[in-house]
């Protein structure tokens, strides 16, 4: 029996209108991030050596990890507590797209395509815009696995485009 | 970070290796913790091994991408620009391991303002195994002349 049901398929296509992620770019969200991937950069912390920039800049895939939970969103780990199939992904929330119906499905990230044109400032808003642009099934050495390509235009509070980000996520049982 | 210049850059030239690693539990819990995303297979090794069948506690691709952007940036220096990348995720990076991650000039094309600089890049852990392979195009000053056009503005053709 195919993974991939018309029910998962009518999801291609399927488009988020541009919305802002909850939290401008934040200096201290900036460390941490930057602490974490372990880039000591100065231009991630000071306006100086992020001159070039236009001042302190954050991460260059930095946009793309700005869409967190809204403070008064339910508390999806609370939530889906006693679900044993839960994940602890927060899908629906990130990309604003509608979440798949492949329930108990494991999620692998198998990739991306990226195209940089500049970097988030600190104290700037940043959109996103996503598409579901394929959802294909793929009988792989693991066996059979559902690909999904999302596409996302991630801008500036003033409209100019930050980064293209073409994603591929993969589900299988 | 020191300027290169498209003139100086010869086809088969080596970039790095940027090495990161050991990548232990608590980098993956800071990392994970900085983005806010609560995914259980890089902290809860039962929920990994007997849920999602895999083989420990996965490094996240979305770790492993960042090391790769770091490694083009800091090459191409302030005066140039990291236009386009891509990698697959093709094997999985377990917990302990130290990542190298290289990149090779595979070809360069001229454009108006800049140069354009193509390279082919990877993951390798200690063991040899390539994990993430993908390339990248990085767009370099020519001599003499100006920084490559911030924001970045593509060439003509595309």
């Amino acid at each position: 029996m195919p993974l991939l049901t018309d029910e998962v398929r009518k999801h291609i296509g399927a488009e988020s209108a541009p919305f802002p992620a909850c939290d401008p770019v934040e200096k201290g969200a900036v460390r941490r991030y930057a602490q974490a991937i372990m880039d000591p950069d100065p231009a991630y912390a000071s306006d100086e050596a992020g001159a070039r920039y236009g001042g302190a800049v954050a991460p260059p895939l930095y946009p793309a990890f700005m869409f967190r939970t809204p403070f008064g969103e339910p508390d999806v780990l609370t939530e889906r507590a006693h679900d044993p199939d839960f994940d602890g992904l927060v899908m629906g929330v990130r990309d604003g797209l509608p979440e798949l119906p492949l329930h108990g499905f494991a999620l692998l990230n198998g990739g991306a395509e990226v195209e940089f044109y500049r970097y988030a400032r600190h104290g700037e808003t940043v959109l996103q815009k996503s598409r579901y642009a394929d959802i294909y099934e793929r009988e792989t050495r693991a066996g059979p696995m559902v690909f999904v390509i999302i596409e996302t235009e991630y801008t500036n509070g003033a409209g100019e485009l930050l980064m293209r980000a073409r994603k591929t996520i993969i589900r299988r049982k | 970070m020191a300027r290169v210049n498209f003139e100086d850059v010869e086809i088969g030239q080596e970039i790095g290796p940027l090495l990161k690693g050991p990548l232990t539990t608590p980098h993956l819990m800071r990392w994970s913790a900085a983005m806010e995303n609560w995914h259980k297979i890089h902290y809860d090794e039962r929920f990994a091994k007997e849920h999602d069948k895999l083989p420990g506690l996965l490094i996240n691709g979305s770790l492993k991408q960042q090391f790769i952007v770091q490694l083009l940036k800091d090459w191409a220096g302030r005066e140039g620009w990291v236009w386009k990348v891509n990698f697959q995720f093709r094997a999985m990076n377990i917990v302990g391991e130290t990542l190298s991650v290289w990149a090779k000039v595979r070809g360069k094309r001229e454009a108006p303002a800049y140069g354009l600089v193509e390279l082919d890049l990877g993951i390798r852990n200690e063991k040899g195994l390539e994990s993430t392979p993908g390339s990248a195009v990085v767009a370099l000053p020519y001599r003499g002349r100006a920084a490559v056009p911030y924001p970045f503005v593509p060439p003509p053709a595309g």
